[in-house]
């Protein structure tokens, strides 16, 4: 099957700021795929341009379709949650699946009130009586019930408790996610979907920095625990970063035999979060952040 | 079509207030005159003596007299919906591409398989076609209203209201020719309507100044330097304006050089134009030159409005 999105030196530049450099994509049907990337590092830039709310140069094809000109047609096969509550405030909530389901051929009312119905929301409801993490719901229960080929989601879950933010991801992989659909998502809360990924894209500085399968992630990075004294060896297998934990040393490799590594210590999977983080080099924000959750938990240990 | 239909909905939804309740408050307004006029009447003469006398010194005058009263009221009653109609309209479409854009809806409504020229032409229609007809629903209602209060009237003063003013009457030609003459001025102000609507579609922030400002700017630097040129410069873009106004196809209804009133179209004060109110006269407006220029102006603003539509987000 061809690809849904096919991006070829992709770049958006706003005055003399180049928000996406050049970059080159490659997205099949039926993946989860999520691009992550610190604040500024072209995400949203790139999927304005994916989903036709912005010029750009380079090819661009989503769908086979150009963006940039055939936005509206395109929105019949795809759909999109922006990072904030955007539904109009003046709406009722009925008045929004009504012109919804009048303007897309593939919005199902009947499955958006069953997603409904599990909310405190009522088609009597006005949005603006809504909290912002109800129209998050609410948006989710329209965009959900919408039969879409591709579904980008732009911090899809910000303002939603934990509880929601479960049973959405839970709800997109199993009533949602086929092998004929793909999803990208964008999010700041890697640790929540990094088990429903099925390929990962790190961007920095609007530059594709990582780009591959997460099988291919386990294949290639692993983490290894190791004690003090085997830690000269360890720098000696060039890893990619190295932090420190209760007193170990905890390195990450790219491409090493796990034979090797198993004589230095014990394995581990990295999660994305420290994938991340070695990728893009410490100084980030997220190395600030992972410094402080180890802080964290070594407080509360 | 449906799309179409669905976002002309999605417009009366948003603006239900102006496009609904203010037709039915100028109702209510009217229905409030009639009452307080009635009350005043009683107030100072609970015998209605007075007004059963003007009503017997109306049905003993000529009938082309009561025929020319009566169709001057059937019009004028109709110039307050004019003019609250031209401000809702107004104001509709300063906000029209810019309060998604403040409220950041806009990404909501981008995210829906329908294309900006759709949205914008769903837009334009609303205020060319919808409002009007909205209004003109609510002034006819409001003129069989006070057809009723006046044959009520009529009758309790012991006078025929049938003879008196129904006979001479005629309510359907002046509903027509109204609705006609607040279509044909919809199209009459398509350059001001695409203003507007690149207005909406670019201003940052305040619409109503950026609206109002640039015109007024151009019109006193071209006065200005009329002035300094003792006066060389034949127009200037107020004066355009106001030769638009005094040449539009809406009825006003106002006095004569020789002293009478009439209902016209435009302002009778020079013959560019027949003001002659008839459906012909609104035609030649139309097909006008003046208008072919107009239109080339309102191609120019709603292009431009487009194509700034095609690229607003949410930032």
């Amino acid at each position: 099957m061809s690809n849904v999105i096919e991006a070829r030196g992709l770049s958006k530049r706003y005055g003399k700021t180049l928000a996406v450099n050049n970059i080159d994509l490659s997205i099949p049907a039926g993946r989860i795929v999520g691009l992550i990337g610190p604040n500024g590092a072209g995400k949203t830039s790139a999927l304005k341009a994916i989903l036709g709310l912005a010029n750009f140069d380079g090819d661009l094809k989503v769908l086979g379709r150009d963006p940039s000109k055939e936005r509206a047609a395109l929105m019949e096969d795809v759909c999109f949650i922006a990072d904030v509550a955007v539904l109009p405030r003046w709406a009722y909530v009925h008045e929004l699946l009504d012109v919804t389901e009048r303007i897309h051929p593939r919005f199902s009312r009947e499955k958006c009130m069953r997603y409904l119905s599990t909310t405190k929301i009522t088609p009597k409801h006005r949005v603006k009586q809504l909290s912002k993490g109800m129209v998050v719901q609410l948006h989710l229960a329209i965009v959900m019930a919408i039969d879409a080929k591709l579904l980008v989601l732009d911090e899809p879950t910000l303002g939603l408790d934990i509880i929601y933010r479960k049973q959405f991801y839970t709800n997109l992989l199993n009533d949602y996610f086929d092998e004929h659909r793909s999803i990208l998502i964008t999010t700041h809360q890697v640790e929540e979907v990094e088990h429903i990924l099925s390929d990962l894209i790190f961007i920095q500085d609007g530059r594709i920095a990582l780009d591959c399968s997460m099988e291919e992630v386990h294949e290639r990075y692993t983490e290894v625990m190791v004690k003090p004294d085997q830690a000269d060896a360890a720098r000696a297998l060039k890893p990619l970063s190295e932090r420190h934990m209760m007193g170990r040393h905890i390195f990450l490799f790219d491409g090493v035999q796990r034979e090797t590594l198993a004589q230095l210590g014990e394995l581990h999977t990295p999660n994305v979060a420290d994938l991340f983080v070695a990728v893009m080099g410490a100084g980030d924000e997220y190395a600030a952040l992972r410094a402080q959750q180890a802080m964290a938990a070594g407080g509360a240990a | 079509m449906n799309r179409f239909l669905a976002l002309v909905r999605r417009e009366y939804q948003e603006n239900r207030i102006a496009f609904k309740v203010t037709p039915i408050a100028l109702f209510g307004l009217y229905m409030a005159g009639a009452a307080m006029a009635l009350f005043t009447f009683s107030y100072f003469d609970n015998e209605f003596s007075t007004m059963k006398e003007a009503v017997r010194f109306i049905a003993n005058s000529d009938e082309s007299i009561r025929s020319q009263a009566v169709w001057l009221g059937n019009l004028g009653g109709s110039t307050f919906f004019t003019f609250v109609l031209g401000i809702v309209v107004f104001f509709y479409l300063l906000g029209s591409l810019y309060d998604d854009r403040k409220d950041r809806s806009i990404l909501f409504w981008k995210s829906l398989p329908a294309s900006d020229t759709l949205t914008m032409a769903s837009k334009l229609a609303t205020a060319m076609f919808l409002v009007p007809t909205l209004f003109w629903v609510a002034y006819v209602i409001t003129h069989i209203a006070l057809y009723i209060i006046a044959a009520v009237t009529i009758l309790l003063a012991g006078e025929n209201p049938w003879t008196v003013f129904m006979s001479v009457a005629n309510p359907f030609k002046a509903w027509g020719l109204v609705l006609a003459s607040w279509y044909a001025n919809a199209v009459w102000a398509l350059p001001v309507y695409g203003w507007l609507m690149l207005v909406s579609a670019f201003s940052p922030r305040l619409p109503l100044l950026f609206a109002l400002i640039p015109p007024a700017v151009i019109s006193v630097l071209q006065i200005w330097i009329d002035f300094l040129r003792t006066f060389t410069l034949k127009t200037n873009l107020g004066g355009v304006l106001w030769q638009w106004w005094v040449d539009s196809p809406i009825i006003n209804c106002c006095g004569e050089e020789n002293g009478t009133v009439g209902a016209f179209l435009g302002i009778p004060i020079d013959d560019r134009f027949d003001h002659a109110l008839t459906i012909g006269n609104m035609l030649d407006r139309l097909f006008s030159l003046p208008m072919l220029a107009g239109l080339a102006v309102a191609g120019a603003f709603l292009g431009l409005a487009l194509w700034l539509r095609s690229r607003a987000t949410d930032n």
